[in-house]
């Protein structure tokens, strides 16, 4: 059976085990909705074991006493890392808002008619302007949401008022606004946002122990069943030249960043 | 994520300061070395130990080939035996002490003044080697990782310290003899040790690698290479021993067919990676690169033709024997670099301009940092110019050596085109 941590995705729990699905649902009466197929589809592959014990407010350990019985085997040394913020400090952006500066956006319609809300947030999020709040009325805390936006800078803020109503804001901030159409190609393909695009969809490989010229058969062995969508993330001694007109090649793109002599990490993607 | 680094601290790139000087001079001597071959087009068809003939060699086999050979080795020995080069210094002593030496001797012979010019040369161009082997040998050493294709070079370069230094000991004995015979009778040893010892124990080792590499194939066959590596020194040794010792002629028969087999050997080796290769597109680079693999049977059949000839009259042919010495130098090691340079110097100048900024933009692909269309028409420039050239010195016309050496001079200026389009690149704006 699979190993799973904190950061296991629960879409990969419910595929691996037809039983996850209950055992969840009995840990709060939150994952209910995931009996909703339509639902369990969008969001199961968007949250983790840790976030969605935010979101049910049970621990992570929950979720692992439940799995634990249906064969799941536990990595407890990944979970000690996505450690709980309990209380998190109001941020500064929270202090002076004026009414005119917030956007609201009432989810809630969406996800009941088993929708993915998705979308319309990422359309109100583009039309936002710098300063602006965008507040996301729901009936839980949207971690998943609250990761994404983080990382193209929005800071966020979730309120509970109460079980069934959560209110999280998202702060676009004036200094790091994303940058002009035109920049955003060499914006994207530098090393940090292409870390974050592929943040939980990457695949590692370890060359560096490797005799030439196995670390590029590896690599192109690597690609050749790489998912579209992930992105294979390379641990070399230095940057291999000589592949990189390989993977123009076959349509791939590729980042590097230079740790220092004898170490250097890749990205390599299909855009 | 980001797993505690492995002990790779030893692993190092060549800094391309070291190996850019290199390529530089080779493209120069390329372009020397086929215009001296216009200018002295019609001595090509007197003895190959005509003044002229000699310098021109002596540029392409030094200047040219070993000067290439010698920043590429810096490079690539490192990668190899998975180390770093031991000492830039000493990288670049050997460069200044060769490329001062070499038109020193060259130009001693083309005036044929075995004096302080050629004398100086030789000295140079071995201080230079001893730099280049101290340097190979102690990185080697430090790395844990001796392999095969390691222990080609290194013994490479041993047999280039040794035909140098036999070399040297020939122009003195032009002017004070040292030897019981005249310096052009030992010159099948001094030709045959370079050629077969350097070079073609170096194209083998470094080739065995590289060419797989570029194909991407998975064929390796170590076996098969320390066979090739027994036969080639094995085969020279005993050219050595009976050169020297016996002056028998059957005897010779048995080096030629050891060296013969090392060929063919290698030659399945190149194939079979080319079968097994998953790239299924060869580019034009490699295509050059694997026509020099074929071009070395053509000095083997040169030579059979050559032994047959000398077996039914004992006067040499003269013409034969430039031919293969032209198709040795001008035909094989030249179609090596051509290929090769673009397979490798792209790479050194991209690292070079692009190492510190790869993260940070689009970096373009390091193939489109010269042109393939210069490279192409240079090949087939190249191509020409050789078979003219060859039937020129074996039918005696001059108008069409003269000919053929402008489209050899045309060839060497579109390899510096591109080189130095390869040199001069700048970053694309980002």
């Amino acid at each position: 059976m699979t190993t799973i941590n904190a950061n296991t995705k629960i879409a990969t729990l419910l595929k691996q085990h037809p039983g996850a699905l209950e055992a969840i649902v009995s840990l709060s009466p939150k994952f209910t909705r995931l009996r909703n197929p339509i639902l369990r589809k969008v969001i199961a592959a968007r949250t983790s074991i840790a976030m969605a014990s935010k979101i049910g407010g049970c621990r992570v350990d929950d979720f692992f006493n439940k799995l634990q019985p249906l064969g799941f085997t536990i990595d407890k040394a990944a979970t000690k890392m996505e450690k709980h913020i309990e209380n998190k400090p109001i941020p500064a952006f929270m202090k002076n808002l004026s009414p005119g500066q917030i956007i609201e956006l009432d989810v809630r319609p969406v996800i009941e008619a088993g929708k993915d809300p998705l979308n319309i947030i990422v359309q109100k999020v583009k039309d936002m302007e710098a300063g602006t709040v965008l507040k996301i009325i729901n009936s839980f805390e949207p971690t998943p949401l609250m990761h994404l936006l983080g990382r193209q800078g929005f800071e966020s803020y979730a309120e509970e008022i109460n079980e069934e109503l959560v209110n999280t804001f998202f702060y676009k901030q004036v200094n790091k606004t994303l940058p002009a159409e035109n920049e955003e190609n060499d914006y994207s393909k530098g090393w940090d946002a292409t870390i974050a695009r592929f943040n939980g969809k990457l695949e590692t490989i370890d060359v560096r122990e490797l005799e030439m010229p196995l670390p590029m058969h590896s690599i192109l062995e690597a690609l050749q069943t790489l998912p579209e969508d992930k992105a294979l993330f390379v641990y070399h001694k230095r940057i291999p030249v000589f592949l990189l007109p390989e993977l123009a090649e076959q349509q791939f793109s590729f980042s590097i960043k230079e740790i220092n002599e004898g170490e250097v990490h890749l990205l390599i993607y299909k855009n | 994520m980001f797993a505690p680094t492995g002990n790779t601290g030893t692993t190092k790139t060549t800094t391309w300061k070291v190996v850019i000087p290199f390529y530089g001079y080779a493209a120069i001597s390329f372009f020397a070395g086929t215009l001296l071959l216009l200018l002295s087009a019609s001595d090509i068809t007197n003895h190959y130990s005509h003044p002229h003939t000699l310098a021109i060699t002596h540029i392409m086999a030094l200047g040219w080939g070993t000067m290439i050979i010698l920043g590429a080795s810096h490079q690539l020995v490192p990668v190899l035996v998975e180390g770093r080069l031991h000492s830039n210094k000493l990288a670049f002593t050997s460069f200044l002490l060769s490329g001062l030496g070499i038109p020193l001797l060259a130009y001693g012979f083309y005036v044929s003044d075995f004096g302080w010019p050629a004398k100086w040369g030789g000295r140079l161009v071995i201080l230079a080697i001893i730099a280049y082997l101290i340097n190979l040998g102690v990185s080697i050493k430090k790395s844990k990782h001796e392999n095969v294709h390691a222990v080609f070079v290194f013994t490479a370069a041993v047999w280039l310290l040794a035909t140098a230094t036999a070399g040297l000991v020939l122009v003195y004995n032009f002017t004070y003899p040292l030897l019981s015979k005249g310096s052009l009778s030992y010159l099948p040893l001094h030709a045959h040790t370079g050629v077969v010892g350097w070079f073609l124990l170096l194209v083998m080792g470094v080739g065995s690698r590289l060419i797989p590499m570029f194909l991407i194939s998975k064929y390796n066959n170590t076996r098969q290479l320390w066979w090739i590596y027994g036969l080639l020194n094995g085969g020279l040794l005993a050219f050595v021993f009976i050169f020297l010792y016996t002056g028998s002629k059957s005897l010779l028969g048995i080096p030629f067919f050891a060296v013969s087999g090392a060929i063919i050997l290698f030659g399945n080796f190149c194939y079979r990676s080319y079968r097994q290769r998953i790239r299924k597109k060869v580019d034009e680079q490699m295509q050059v690169s694997l026509l020099s693999v074929l071009m070395m049977l053509l000095p083997v059949i040169f030579l059979v033709i050559i032994i047959i000839l000398l077996a039914i009259s004992p006067k040499e042919n003269i013409s034969l024997v430039t031919t293969y010495g032209f198709i040795i130098f001008f035909g094989w090691i030249t179609a090596i670099i051509l290929g090769m340079t673009f397979k490798t110097l792209p790479f050194i100048v991209w690292n070079k301009v692009y190492h510190q900024i790869a993260g940070k933009g689009k970096t373009p692909n390091p193939k489109d940092l010269f042109s393939n269309t210069v490279f192409k028409w240079m090949s087939i420039v190249y191509i020409l110019g050789i078979v003219l050239f060859t039937a020129g010195i074996l039918l005696h016309i001059t108008i069409v050596l003269q000919f053929a050496a402008v489209l050899l001079l045309l060839t060497s200026l579109l390899y510096n085109w591109n080189v130095i389009k390869l040199l001069m690149h700048k970053p694309a704006s980002l």
